[in-house]
């Protein structure tokens, strides 16, 4: 039994495997060796150029530099807003507290496409669209509701005595946030952010809609021009750039697995 | 202090606290909601004020055929969705579960899922052009199919697609299947296996009912996921050729950006939303169940 269920497995994970063999292998072959009949043989080692002819003929090293910086700008800031809703809500006990979250976590409950065009329309008008601090403002806004949603949890587990304790030793509320709470948080607030700068990361449709320059058009949609504007004979090319922005999301998933479950479990994907 | 003067100083300040995160999603999340539920009962180009049309965008909906089309295939997403991938996730979730390399051999299906839908639409492009990857793999294997053009018509492009998003997705429900699994008491199992009961019954009988939880969260997420199916689409075939393998998701952006109908976009983004919220109360039952019991 146990030797055909580990027979499926293998099988069905060197299917699995198939696409990204096809991937690395091709995008690794020169521009000019790559012949599409013969996909699955290797041949030759080009991937560095390639890396850096999809690095300057897509500008992504421009939106590499625009989108590194959303990814690890916005889910701070939202950590950080999130926390002080959640330290809100359970230390502080807000009045109707219950209600406050179930409104702050319900903005993340409806598509999308629900919230594009007025974006559009607002930061066309507010002179945001196009402009990196309105990405960042966009990316922090999607990413509060889960933080809030996670650190309100977080707190819960937290004895009401440390609280106590704290305003007796005669803390101000903000400081009791900032040196008491926020650092016992160390492991949530990792994981909601490495959860949120994945899907910033990964957004298409906010950078799509928000954003048309080089300098300011996040990685997913500069990758998607790419594919449009090449392709055929430069296949090598726009391979290798799917690569290139798909190395660090998978670094980091493997360096941090179990936050991803722990993420997925809550609803997050 | 007394525990009550503790709660008074909390809660005095308490709002300054949940300013931000309630500003931030109010201003950029709840007022462009109400203003697409809104605009979708108008007729609006983004330029001219709004004029109200009543119902006029949701009829359209359910009359133009290209959007009866992008409905359709919207319906097959769903479909495909809470099939493929939440079959193969349980099987490579039962499979891996107590297995000595199972940490190993699940690792193949979790990989596809770091990788962003883009990425996802580049290498699956790439698999499925005609006599590519795929159609040179069953050429080497005397299998039919090897001039296919995998992506050229309706509503096999769909299919095709949903595969590609099944590769990704499999080893997501593999891990909440884990999850689900690990959760179900061992004694009880042991019992059973004492019993004699083994492999399928085994799977039937004593694992099944348990995971009935777990499985309406797989459920419910590939509902909702489905729903707002674009970018692997976009990637692939832009919705094409023509709009035979639009969704939903796709079609309320180009009657949005592309054709300016901003009324017509509203009315599509309305109605995923309605129906994603639907599904959704499938799974923040739980979410939000767990919540309140918390306090």
């Amino acid at each position: 039994m146990s030797r055909v269920k580990t027979a499926i497995l293998v099988v069905l994970g060197l299917i699995w495997l198939a696409p990204i063999y096809l991937l690395v292998v091709n995008a690794s072959k020169s521009v000019d060796g790559y012949d599409a009949k013969t996909v699955w043989k290797p041949a030759g080692f080009s991937l560095f150029a390639n890396f850096g002819d999809a690095w300057s003929k897509a500008a992504l090293g421009d939106t590499l530099v625009a989108t590194t910086m959303y990814s690890v700008i916005a889910p701070v800031v939202a950590v950080l807003i999130g926390s002080a809703a959640g330290y809100a809500i359970v230390v502080l006990r807000l009045k109707r507290g219950f209600l406050w979250f179930v409104f702050i976590f319900g903005g993340t409950i409806f598509p999308l496409q629900m919230i594009l065009m007025p974006l559009f329309s607002g930061y066309a008008n507010s002179g945001l669209y196009d402009t990196r601090i309105g990405m960042i403002i966009v990316y922090t806004a999607i990413s509060v509701p889960f933080s809030a949603f996670v650190m309100r949890n977080f707190f819960t587990g937290i004895a009401r005595s440390v609280f106590e304790a704290a305003v007796v030793d005669g803390g101000g509320l903000f400081r009791i946030f900032r040196s008491i709470y926020l650092p016992m948080a160390g492991s949530a607030l990792a994981a909601i952010f490495i959860l949120q700068a994945t899907f910033v990361w990964n957004d298409l449709l906010l950078g799509l809609t928000l954003s048309q320059s080089d300098s300011v058009r996040p990685i997913m949609p500069a990758l998607t021009g790419l594919q449009s504007t090449y392709g055929g004979a430069s296949l090598p090319t726009v391979l290798a750039g799917g690569l290139l922005v798909s190395l660090p999301t998978v670094i980091l998933f493997l360096a941090a697995q179990r936050f991803f479950s722990r993420g997925l479990a809550l609803g997050q994907f | 202090m007394s525990n009550q003067a503790l709660d008074r100083t909390g809660a005095r300040k308490a709002p300054l606290f949940g300013l931000p995160a309630v500003a931030v999603v109010a201003l950029l999340l709840y007022l462009p909601f109400l203003w697409t539920t809104y605009v979708s009962f108008t007729d609006y180009d983004g330029l001219a004020s709004p004029v109200w049309s009543g119902l006029a965008n949701y009829k359209a909906m359910f009359s133009d055929p290209d959007l009866i089309g992008a409905l359709v295939n919207t319906l097959l997403w769903v479909v495909g969705m809470v099939t493929l991938p939440v079959a193969l996730g349980l099987l490579i979730a039962v499979l891996t579960y107590g297995h000595k390399w199972g940490t190993w051999l699940r690792l193949p299906f979790l990989l596809p899922y770091a990788i962003s839908g883009v990425a996802v639409g580049v290498i699956w492009g790439f698999v499925l052009q005609p006599d590519g990857a795929l159609g040179q793999a069953l050429g080497f294997f005397g299998l039919p199919g090897a001039h296919t053009g995998w992506l050229q018509a309706g509503p096999g492009n769909t299919l095709m697609m949903i595969v590609a998003v099944t590769w990704q997705a499999a080893g997501v429900n593999a891990l909440l299947f884990v999850v689900g699994l690990q959760s179900i008491p061992a004694e009880p199992l042991e019992a059973a296996r004492l019993d004699g009961a083994e492999g399928f019954s085994l799977f039937r009988h004593h694992l099944w009912p348990q995971l009935r939880p777990i499985t309406t969260v797989v459920i419910g997420l590939s509902i909702v996921g489905s729903l707002k199916t674009f970018d692997v689409v976009w990637v692939m075939t832009q919705g094409g050729p023509g709009t035979s393998s639009e969704t939903l998701a796709l079609s309320m952006y180009k009657e949005t950006f592309v054709l300016n109908d901003y009324g017509q976009g509203a009315a599509i983004a309305l109605f995923l939303s309605l129906v994603t919220f639907a599904a959704s109360i499938l799974y923040l039952r739980y979410q939000l169940g767990d919540a309140r019991e918390q306090g």
